[in-house]
C-alpha cells in the first residue's frame, strides 16, 4: 500500500472531483439507509396507530419521497463525477509516466521493445488509475456513511450500534485486507501464468516454420495446453479467495441482523425503545450492507494497484544514469567525432571495449564491420551517450559529449536502426517526427530519396495514408524506407545507422544498402551492419575487432 | 488531431447468428458447472424470502404481540441457518461461475492456437504476431465475466422479480399486484440499463482501447522520440488525446448513466410506495377490496421491496461482461479468420521418429501465386533432382526463391505436385522426412541448447554439442557467460541474425533427413564463418540430397549443379557461374579444402 501513497500527488491533483463523487455516493448510500429505516419505522407506528386515531402523516411521507429523489439524483451525480475525475487522473498518469520514462529510454529501458514492458506499463497505469472508484470510494463511502448511521444509532441503542460498527468494519476493511493479503500469492501466479501463455504463443506463431519443418506442431500444442491449464488453476485460486471473501461479507450482513435483532428485543422487553425505532434500526443497517457488493468487487483491484504502483515507481521512479551537467557546454553544429582510448562494457568487468580510438571526419562515409556481439552497436550507444564511457573520452567537434547538452548531441544525429519504429498515425505524422518544421516539398523530397516516392504518391491518400494497426501496413522494407526518410527530413550533420538492414531479407538489404550513399551526400555517415557491402558504398570500412581495413 | 480521428474499431456489438451459436457451444461444453452456477442465486432467493418471513414474524410477534425474546429463539435462529445457507450458497455459486468461465476460456484458446498452428506460416506471417497473441490471452480473458457473472445474472434478474411477485400476492394482494404491475416492465427496465449500459460501455472500451494503443505505440517508440528531440512534443500531443478522449466520453456517459438513474427510481419508488400503502391501509385511510394486514404482511412487503429490484440492480453491474465478451467475440472472428472450431479432443504427439539416412530424389512442378493474388511467383516450375545431388538455386531478388523452397517445404500452397519417392506431397502435409531451415529461424524461449534440440527433443548433451559445433555456434556460445545453455529470451534477443541462423543450422545436424532445403545459409556470415560454416554442411549433406538457395559465390560454387530461376521457371545456370567439379554428388569437402589453400 506504501506504493500506492507515493501516488497520493495525483490523486490530490484531482481531488476536487473525487471527493465530489466520494461525497456523492456517501449521500446515495445515506438517503437509501433512510429511505428504508423510515419506511420501516413509518410502517410499524402506523400499525401500532389504532385505526381512526390521529397519525401525523406528512412528515413521514415528504421524508420517504425526498429521500427517494436525493437517492436518484445523488447516484446519477457520483456516477459521472466519479468517471470524470477518473479519466482526467488517467491522462495526468500517462503524461507522468510518459515524461519520467524519456530519460530513462535507451539506458535502463533498452528492452522495452520487447512489448512485455509496454503493455505492462499501460496495464500498470490504467490499474493505478481505477483504484480510486473501484475500490477506494467503495470502502470509504462504507466507512463514512456507517460511521453516521452508527452515531445516530448510539443515541437510541448503543449496543445496535456497536453491533453495526463491528460487522460493517470487518466487511469494509477486515475481510478486503485480508482478500488483499491472501491473493498476493495467486495474483502473482497469474500473472506469470499470463505471461508465460503469451511468450508461448508468441514463440509458437513466430517460430511455426521452424516448428512445421521439425515436426514440432503437436508438442507445441501439448505444451500450450498444459499453459491453459496452469493459467486455469491460477486464477481458480484467486476466485476460490475472492468468491469466500464475498460469502462472508454476506455472513456479516446476516450477523449484523442476528445481533441487532437480539439485543433490540431485548431493549423491546425493557422498553428501552419502542416497536417502530427497533424496525428502523434493523431496516436501516441492513440498506448499509447493500453497498459492501461493490467493495468486494473492487478488493482485486486494490491488490492489482498496489503492485501496479510498486512496478511503476520503480520503473518511472528511478533515476536516470545519463544526466546533463549543470551548465552544459554548446557544441558546434559540426565537427569530427573521435573515440579517445575508450574502454567500456555493460559489465565492467568484461569490457566489450578496450582502449579503443577512432577518428570519423565531417563528410565522411565510414561502415563499421565486424562479428555479431562483438561491440560495433555499443561504439553507436557510446556517441549517442546512451551510456557513459567508464575510461577514455567520445568527443564531438573536440568536445567531451559529457560536457554537452543531451538534447545538442542528439540533435545534430540522424538515428537509423533495426528498432526504429513506425509509428502510429498518418505517414506526414511519422515524417515530422524527423522535421517537425518540414513542409510538402521536403517530405516528398525525402520520400523520394528514400526510394518511397512512387509508392507513396500511388496511395489514394497519400502523405495522409493511415499506417500502423488497423491501417494500411508496409511492408518490412518500405517500413525501413519510411524511417529512412524521416532521418533524412532531420537537419543534422551526422547520419547514424545501425544495422538498418537487419530484418529484412537479402534482396531487400541490398536494394537498401545501395540506396544509402546517394542520400549521404555531404553528411558524416557510420554505418553499422554485417552485411556485405559493395564498393564505393562508403570510403572506410573500420573492423574495429580485427585491426582497420583500407578504403575499399 | 488525425491520431483520433481515425477508429478501426468495430462500432457495432451484434453477434452474427453464428456467433452466437458458438457462445451457445462453449456454453454447452460447460454445462455443469454452468447450471450450478445459475441454480445457486435462484435457491438463496427462495431462502431470502423465508428469511425475510420469518424476521417480520418475530417482530410481528414481539411488537405487537409483546412475546418475550426467549420465546422467539427458535425462529431467530432459524434466520441464522438461513443466513449461513445463503452464504455457503453463494460461495458454491461464485465458484461454480468460475469453474465455467475457466473451463470455456481453455477451449477458446487451445481451439485458437490449433487454428493457428494448422494454417500454413503464409497465412500466420500476413498477421500481426503480438496481436493474435494478445487476442489470445486478452481477448479470450474478455468473456470470462460472461459465463461467471452475466448469465447467472440475467436469469436471476428475469425469474427472481417475478417469482417474489408471485408469492407476496397472497398475503398482500395489493402490494403483490404492484410487484407485478412492475413485472412487465422490467424487460423495458432491462433494454433501459442494457441500451445504457452497453453505449457507455461500448464507447468506454473503444476509446480506452485507441488510448492505450495510441500511449503503448509512442511508448514502444520512446528511444526514437528521444533520440529525435521529439519526446516533449509528444508529452502534449499524449495529454492531448487523452483530455480529447475524456470530453467525448463524458458526452456519452451523461446520457448513459441515465439508465442507472431509472433504476433507481424504480427501487426507490417500489419501496416508497410500498410503505405509504402499507401505513395507509393500517391508518385506515386506504380499503383496497376490504383487505386489512397484519405487521408481519407489511413488514415482509417493505423488506421484499428493495430485493426485487436487487437482481436487476446485479445486472446492472454485470452488464459490461456481456459487452466486453461479444466484442471479444467479434474480435476473435476478425483476428481469425472466424471463430475457430470447438474440437474436444486434443491428440497427444507421437515422437515422430525419422527413418534412416538415405537420399531421396526429388521431383516437383509446381504453380504458386502470391498470397491472396492471382499473379504467379512461380508458373510451370520443374524440379528434378536425383537422389544424393547437391543443387543451389540462384537469381534475382525477389524472383521466387524463397518461395519455391517455401512450397516444397508444405509452407505454402501450390498447385502441382512434388514426390520424393517415398511419399507425395499435397498442398497440405510437408514432405517427410526432409527437412528446412529458413532464412530466419526463430529463436525459442529457452536456452540455445533447447533450440538446437529443436531437432531431435530426445538428443543428448553429446549430441547437441556436436551439432553446435557443426554450425559454428560453438565459437560465439563460448563467448557468452553460459555457453550454450544461455537463455536467448523473446524474440531470440541477444543473438544477431547470423547467430540465429546458426542455431538453427545446427538444429538440422540432429536430424536425419533424407533431403535438405537450406534457405541462405551463409547470408549474414563473414567469409571466414561462411567457409567453416560450409564444411559442416557439407560433411552433414554427405549421401543426402540437397536443395540449397543461395546469393553467395562461395557456396553456389560447391553444388554439383546451379539452377537459375526466372520468369516463373528454372533453367541450368550459364556454365561460367559453375566451377567444373572431378566427381559428381560428393567431395564438398575436398572441394572447400582445395578453394581455402588456393586461397
Amino acid at each position: 500500500m506504501s506504493s500506492l501513497f507515493y501516488f497520493r500527488g495525483f490523486f490530490a491533483r484531482r481531488a476536487g472531483g473525487l471527493l465530489l463523487a466520494l461525497f456523492l455516493s456517501v449521500v446515495t448510500l445515506l438517503a437509501g439507509v433512510a429511505l428504508l429505516g423510515t419506511s420501516g419505522w413509518f410502517i410499524t407506528a402506523t400499525a401500532l396507530t389504532p385505526a381512526g386515531m390521529a397519525f401525523n402523516l406528512f412528515g413521514p411521507s415528504s421524508l420517504v419521497r425526498g429521500f427517494s429523489f436525493v437517492r436518484i439524483l445523488a447516484r446519477y451525480g457520483e456516477r459521472l463525477t466519479g468517471h470524470n475525475a477518473t479519466l482526467a487522473l488517467l491522462s495526468d498518469l500517462r503524461v507522468w509516466t510518459f515524461s519520467r520514462m524519456i530519460p530513462l529510454a535507451g539506458s535502463r529501458l533498452r528492452r522495452l521493445r520487447g512489448g512485455d514492458v509496454v503493455s505492462r506499463v499501460t496495464g500498470d497505469v490504467e490499474a493505478l488509475d481505477t483504484v480510486f472508484l473501484y475500490a477506494i470510494a467503495p470502502i470509504a463511502t462504507v466507512l463514512l456513511a456507517g460511521g453516521l448511521v452508527v452515531a445516530t444509532t448510539w443515541i437510541v441503542l448503543p449496543a445496535a450500534a456497536l453491533i453495526l460498527a463491528g460487522t460493517a468494519t470487518a466487511a469494509a476493511l477486515v475481510v478486503p485486507a485480508l482478500v488483499i493479503a491472501a491473493s498476493r500469492k495467486p495474483g502473482g501466479n497469474l500473472v506469470a501464468a499470463a505471461s508465460d501463455m503469451r511468450t508461448a504463443i508468441l514463440d509458437s506463431i513466430e517460430g511455426q516454420a521452424d516448428l512445421l519443418a521439425f515436426s514440432g506442431i503437436a508438442a507445441a500444442k501439448a505444451r500450450f495446453g498444459s499453459t491453459t491449464a496452469r493459467m486455469g488453476r491460477a486464477k481458480a485460486g484467486q476466485v476460490r479467495i475472492s468468491a469466500t471473501g464475498t460469502a462472508i461479507v454476506q455472513a456479516l450482513a446476516g450477523l449484523c441482523l442476528l445481533g441487532q435483532l437480539w439485543v433490540g428485543l431485548g431493549a423491546l422487553e425493557a422498553a428501552t425503545i419502542s416497536g417502530p425505532v427497533l424496525a428502523g434500526i434493523l431496516l436501516g443497517s441492513l440498506a448499509v450492507f447493500e453497498a459492501t457488493g461493490p467493495i468486494m468487487r473492487g478488493a482485486g483491484r486494490l491488490g492489482a494497484a498496489s503492485a501496479a504502483a510498486r512496478r511503476l515507481k520503480d520503473l518511472a521512479g528511478s533515476e536516470p544514469d545519463i544526466r546533463d551537467r549543470a551548465a552544459p557546454v554548446p557544441l558546434q553544429e559540426t565537427g569530427a567525432i573521435t573515440f579517445d582510448r575508450v574502454t567500456f562494457g555493460y559489465d565492467p568487468k568484461r569490457p566489450v571495449l578496450r582502449d579503443f580510438s577512432l577518428r570519423i571526419m565531417p563528410g565522411e562515409r565510414v561502415a563499421i564491420v565486424g562479428p555479431s556481439g562483438a561491440g560495433k552497436s555499443t561504439i553507436l550507444n557510446l556517441l549517442l551517450r546512451l551510456d557513459d564511457v567508464q575510461a577514455g573520452a567520445v568527443r564531438f567537434g573536440g568536445c567531451d559529449i559529457r560536457d554537452a547538452a543531451q538534447a545538442d548531441l542528439h540533435a545534430r544525429i540522424a538515428w537509423l536502426s533495426q528498432e526504429t519504429p513506425v509509428f502510429l498515425g498518418t505517414i506526414r505524422d511519422n515524417l515530422r517526427i524527423g522535421g517537425a518544421r518540414a513542409d510538402e516539398t521536403a517530405m516528398r523530397h525525402a520520400l523520394e530519396e528514400a526510394r518511397l516516392g512512387d509508392f507513396i504518391a500511388s496511395l489514394p491518400r497519400g502523405l495522409d495514408t493511415w499506417i500502423g494497426e488497423a491501417g494500411m501496413t508496409l511492408s518490412a522494407g518500405q517500413a525501413r524506407r519510411l524511417c529512412l526518410a524521416r532521418a533524412l527530413l532531420r537537419p543534422a550533420p551526422v547520419l547514424v545507422l545501425d544495422e538498418p538492414t537487419s530484418g529484412l531479407d537479402s534482396d531487400t538489404e541490398e536494394a537498401f544498402l545501395s540506396d544509402l550513399a546517394g542520400v549521404a551526400r555531404g553528411r558524416t555517415m557510420i554505418l553499422v551492419t554485417h552485411a556485405r557491402l559493395k564498393p564505393g558504398m562508403v570510403q572506410r570500412v573500420i573492423a574495429p575487432f580485427a585491426g582497420e581495413t583500407g578504403a575499399t | 488531431m488525425s491520431a483520433i480521428e481515425h477508429n478501426p474499431a468495430r462500432s457495432g456489438l451484434k453477434l452474427s447468428p453464428g456467433e452466437r451459436a458458438w457462445m451457445r457451444g462453449l456454453s454447452a461444453s460447460a454445462r455443469g458447472a454452468v447450471t450450478v452456477a445459475i441454480l445457486c442465486p435462484l435457491v438463496a432467493g427462495a431462502l431470502l424470502v423465508a428469511q425475510a418471513w420469518l424476521l417480520s414474524s418475530v417482530l410481528d410477534r414481539a411488537v405487537v404481540g409483546h412475546a418475550a425474546r426467549e420465546t422467539l429463539l427458535a425462529p431467530i435462529l432459524c434466520i441464522a441457518g438461513l443466513v449461513a445457507a445463503r452464504a455457503v450458497l453463494s460461495r458454491i455459486g461464485e465458484g461454480a461461475g468460475s469453474r465455467a468461465a475457466e473451463k470455456i476460456k481453455a477451449t477458446i484458446r487451445e481451439a485458437l492456437f490449433s487454428r493457428v498452428m494448422n494454417e500454413k506460416p503464409e497465412w500466420t506471417r500476413q498477421r500481426a504476431s503480438g496481436a493474435l497473441a494478445s487476442a489470445m490471452v486478452e481477448q479470450v480473458e474478455a468473456v470470462d465475466g460472461f459465463f461467471a457473472h452475466y448469465m447467472p445474472a440475467i436469469i436471476a434478474a428475469v425469474l427472481l422479480p417475478l417469482a417474489f411477485a408471485i408469492l407476496v400476492l397472497p398475503v398482500a394482494p395489493i402490494v403483490g399486484l404492484i410487484f407485478l404491475f412492475t413485472a412487465p416492465l422490467i424487460p423495458v427496465f432491462m433494454a433501459l440499463v442494457g441500451w445504457g449500459a452497453e453505449t457507455a460501455s461500448r464507447q468506454q472500451m473503444q476509446a480506452f482501447a485507441r488510448l492505450s494503443g495510441f500511449f503503448a505505440d509512442r511508448l514502444r517508440g520512446l528511444l526514437t522520440l528521444k533520440l529525435y528531440g521529439r519526446a516533449d512534443a509528444e508529452v502534449a500531443l499524449v495529454h492531448a488525446t487523452s483530455e480529447e478522449i475524456r470530453k467525448r466520453t463524458l458526452a456519452v456517459l451523461r446520457i448513459a448513466f441515465l439508465s442507472s438513474a431509472v433504476l433507481e427510481f424504480f427501487a426507490a419508488l417500489g419501496v416508497a410506495g410500498v410503505a405509504l400503502y402499507v401505513g395507509l391501509t393500517y391508518l385506515g385511510y386506504l380499503h383496497v377490496f376490504g383487505l386489512s394486514l397484519t405487521l408481519r404482511t407489511g413488514l415482509f412487503c417493505l423488506l421484499m421491496a428493495p430485493e426485487v429490484y436487487m437482481p436487476l440492480r446485479q445486472l446492472a453491474a454485470h452488464y459490461h461482461d456481456r459487452a466486453a465478451a461479444n466484442a471479444a467475440v467479434a474480435e476473435l472472428a476478425a483476428a481469425f479468420d472466424g471463430l475457430p472450431e470447438l474440437a474436444t479432443t486434443s491428440a497427444i504427439p507421437t515422437a515422430e521418429t525419422l527413418p534412416a539416412k538415405r537420399a531421396l530424389p526429388l521431383r516437383a512442378t509446381l504453380r504458386v501465386t502470391k498470397s491472396g493474388e492471382d499473379a504467379a511467383i512461380l508458373d510451370g516450375a520443374v524440379l528434378a533432382l536425383e537422389a544424393g545431388e547437391h543443387v543451389a538455386i540462384v537469381g534475382e531478388s525477389g524472383i521466387g526463391k524463397s518461395t519455391l523452397l517455401e512450397a516444397l517445404a508444405g509452407m505454402r500452397t501450390f498447385t502441382g505436385e512434388v514426390t520424393t519417392g517415398e511419399h507425395d506431397g499435397d498442398a497440405k502435409t510437408p514432405l517427410r522426412p526432409m527437412v528446412f531451415v529458413g532464412q530466419r529461424p526463430h529463436l525459442f524461449h529457452g536456452t540455445i541448447a533447447d533450440n538446437i534440440r529443436l531437432g531431435h527433443p530426445a538428443a543428448g548433451d553429446a549430441e547437441v554439442r556436436e551439432a553446435a559445433r557443426l554450425a559454428c555456434v560453438g565459437e560465439f556460445a563460448e563467448r557468452l557467460p553460459l555457453g550454450l545453455d544461455t537463455p536467448v529470451g523473446e524474440r531470440g534477443f541477444g543473438l544477431s541474425g547470423g547467430e540465429a541462423q546458426r542455431v538453427g543450422l545446427a538444429r538440422l545436424f540432429l536430424t536425419d533427413p533424407g533431403l535438405i532445403l537450406l534457405d541462405e545459409p551463409t547470408a549474414h556470415l563473414d567469409e571466414e564463418t561462411e567457409a567453416r560454416v560450409l564444411r559442416g554442411i557439407e560433411s552433414f549433406a554427405e549421401g543426402r540430397t540437397l536443395l540449397v538457395v543461395t546469393h553467395s559465390p562461395a557456396v553456389a560454387a560447391l553444388m554439383d549443379r546451379v539452377l537459375r530461376i526466372a520468369d516463373g521457371r528454372l533453367s541450368p545456370a550459364p556454365s561460367a557461374t559453375i566451377i567444373p567439379h572431378d566427381r559428381p554428388y560428393s567431395g564438398l569437402h575436398d572441394r572447400v579444402v582445395a578453394r581455402e589453400k588456393a586461397a
